[in-house]
């Protein structure tokens, strides 16, 4: 019941409501009616405002400071403009370790999710009711699998002691001594590749067979009358019918695969002890919390979110046009 | 339907145990690493060993494993709780009133999803520290509503639009404020969507690892589940079979719940992304 007594004016704090252009002091039915959608938004826009939006604004006001340990308890300013941009990009780190690191892993685990998920997709469309509920069920399994459990069960698996791979390579013959698979690069991001790549084709599987199914049937026998193929029909028919449902995919693939961190530190040398498997995200909190440079962490925090901005833009544009707000 | 013939339906089965392996190893090997016998001892062979429960009973009678469970749930539970009921007022809001700025709210919502979180760990960790609430746990919750609240709000959203508006207006007619319309249909009606995303808020606050870990900070009592796993971890040797029997209990109620609410989830994340 309390939420349709308008509480009196100077308590909204809500920087909307001047547009509405309230001046009668008196209430009226037709003003109550007019303030109950910002009433029932003001919880949330007080929690997007405060810990959302005003964060987002701190965290550029700190990337153009030298905010160090004395900062972050004092609070006091200390304005170095572009500065840490510019450490940034001048940081052979960035070049020959974080890009890479961030880049062509996103690209390689969004091809591979993305095809993965389409292939699985197709595969349940093709099988009965009951075989694709049997088998959903289980794909659901990898995607409910927690990440930071299911990064520790990979981390076993890949064990440089008793993991199951050393294991059984080393009982078939093929090595002689265990393998530390954690200290390469490659074989680090590999492992960190199958474990996003298992834990997210699950969404992508769901969602393409949401919109296989909604493909019209008789446009896919009338192709298959004419002569075409299972792979004319794929790229020419449910392609151009789901394109859509795959910017929408790819996109949102794309955004936390580029952002992926707990999968990334939680493994052996990923909390920043080995510099050489440091992604954009891990980078940002080591630099910031074990080194105390915050102001340093801040930029290339920001930097990150400029990128994942851009990409978000793109995805708001293709939803926009999809389904109207 | 179609015929199919025999080497194709072959190959189709063969796609079929392959994607199960593959899905399924690393939960059953969690699972069967929890409860072999050999995964603490220094044997290698963890196929060859009898059952026990021992990773299990040392991982809570040798670490806080207890607590930080307690941890979890009450970070979860309250997570839930606040962001349900607020995120049902938000997706009211802009899916019942016709306001001016109602696309700009809901532009908003999309977009703040859309904000890498990562990317506001340093300026949340010292928002929590002005607050003082950093290491205690409400901390963990305030930031933990927030992050669940914009894919809240876009759910419900789904959920609210599909209470005809014509029982509303017989509440009305029946003589019901807003506020007793609300209480008597919107909000048993909603009540599955609700629950869904609830769910989701749960499962959410349940696996979050980077934020419990820079709040807590040396707060070992308030630790949550996800980030006390690391308590198994020792300096040259680490007790694997406590990690996967810990990770067992950890795992097993999100993918219960999970599996319970996806269907309902799924549909209503599909419905923005395909038309018709």
């Amino acid at each position: 019941m309390t939420t349709i007594t308008p509480p009196p004016l100077e308590d909204l704090k809500d920087p909307f409501l001047e547009e509405q252009t309230i001046t009668k002091p008196r209430r009226s039915f037709a003003r109550s009616i007019a303030l109950r959608p910002w009433l029932l938004l003001t919880p949330t826009l007080i929690i997007f405002a405060g810990l959302l939006l005003w964060p987002l604004v701190r965290v550029v006001l700190f990337s153009l400071q030298d905010y160090g340990l004395r900062e972050i308890r004092t609070g006091e300013f200390n304005f170095v403009g572009l500065d840490n941009y510019i450490k940034i990009f001048n940081d052979s780190k960035l070049w020959q370790v974080v890009l890479p690191n961030t880049v062509v892993f996103a690209i390689i685990v969004v091809a591979g999710t993305v095809i993965l998920g389409t292939l699985v997709a197709l595969l349940l469309a093709s099988l009965n009711k009951f075989w694709r509920m049997i088998v959903g069920s289980v794909v659901m399994v990898a995607w409910a699998m927690p990440m930071v459990t299911g990064t520790y069960v990979w981390v076993w698996i890949f064990d440089a002691d008793k993991g199951i791979v050393n294991e059984t390579l080393m009982n078939m013959g093929l090595m002689d001594e265990p393998y530390n698979w954690f200290a390469n690069r490659f074989s680090f991001f590999a492992i960190a590749a199958i474990n996003v790549i298992h834990h997210s084709f699950p969404f992508v599987a769901i969602t393409v067979l949401a919109g296989l199914l909604g493909v019209s049937s008789e446009m896919l026998e009338a192709a298959q009358l004419d002569g075409a193929g299972p792979f004319r029909r794929f790229f020419s028919i449910i392609v151009p019918t789901l394109k859509p449902v795959f910017a929408v995919v790819i996109i949102l693939s794309t955004i936390w695969d580029f952002k992926v961190f707990a999968q990334i530190f939680i493994m052996p040398g990923g909390s920043g002890t080995n510099r050489e498997v440091l992604n954009l995200g891990v980078w940002s909190y080591v630099e910031s919390f074990a080194q105390n440079r915050y102001g340093f962490g801040s930029a290339i925090a920001v930097l990150l979110t400029i990128v994942l901005l851009i990409i978000t833009t793109v995805y708001v544009r293709t939803l926009m046009k999809e389904d109207e707000l | 339907m179609k015929t199919r013939s025999i080497p194709q339906q072959t190959l189709k089965a063969i796609c079929v145990a392959a994607l199960l392996l593959f899905t399924l190893f690393p939960a059953t090997w969690m699972v069967l690493s929890a409860l072999s016998s050999n995964t603490a001892s220094g044997q290698t062979n963890i196929l060859d060993f009898s059952w026990t429960l021992d990773n299990f009973v040392r991982v809570f009678t040798k670490g806080d494993f207890g607590v930080y469970l307690r941890n979890s749930v009450l970070v979860a539970l309250g997570t839930v709780l606040v962001s349900a009921v607020v995120a049902l007022l938000a997706s009211v809001a802009v899916t019942r009133f016709h306001f001016k700025f109602r696309t700009t709210v809901l532009m908003m919502i999309l977009v703040v999803q859309m904000v890498p979180l990562e990317a506001l760990v340093i300026p949340l960790f010292v928002q929590v520290r002005d607050l003082g609430l950093l290491g205690q746990l409400p901390g963990l919750i305030l930031v933990y509503i927030a992050f669940s609240l914009p894919f809240g709000i876009w759910m419900l959203r789904g959920f609210v639009a599909a209470v005809p508006k014509e029982l509303e207006e017989a509440a009305y007619m029946d003589g019901a404020t807003w506020g007793r319309m609300f209480w008597s249909v919107l909000l048993p009606l909603t009540l599955p969507g609700l629950v869904a995303t609830s769910v989701f808020s749960f499962i959410t606050a349940w696996n979050e690892f980077i934020f419990a870990m820079t709040l807590m900070g040396g707060a070992q009592e308030n630790f949550t589940v996800s980030i006390g796993l690391k308590a198994f971890f020792g300096e040259n040797s680490n007790d694997w079979g406590a990690v996967m029997a810990a990770s067992t209990i950890i795992t097993i109620p999100v993918v219960v719940f999970f599996v319970l609410v996806q269907r309902r989830l799924s549909s209503g994340l599909v419905a923005g992304a395909v038309k018709g």
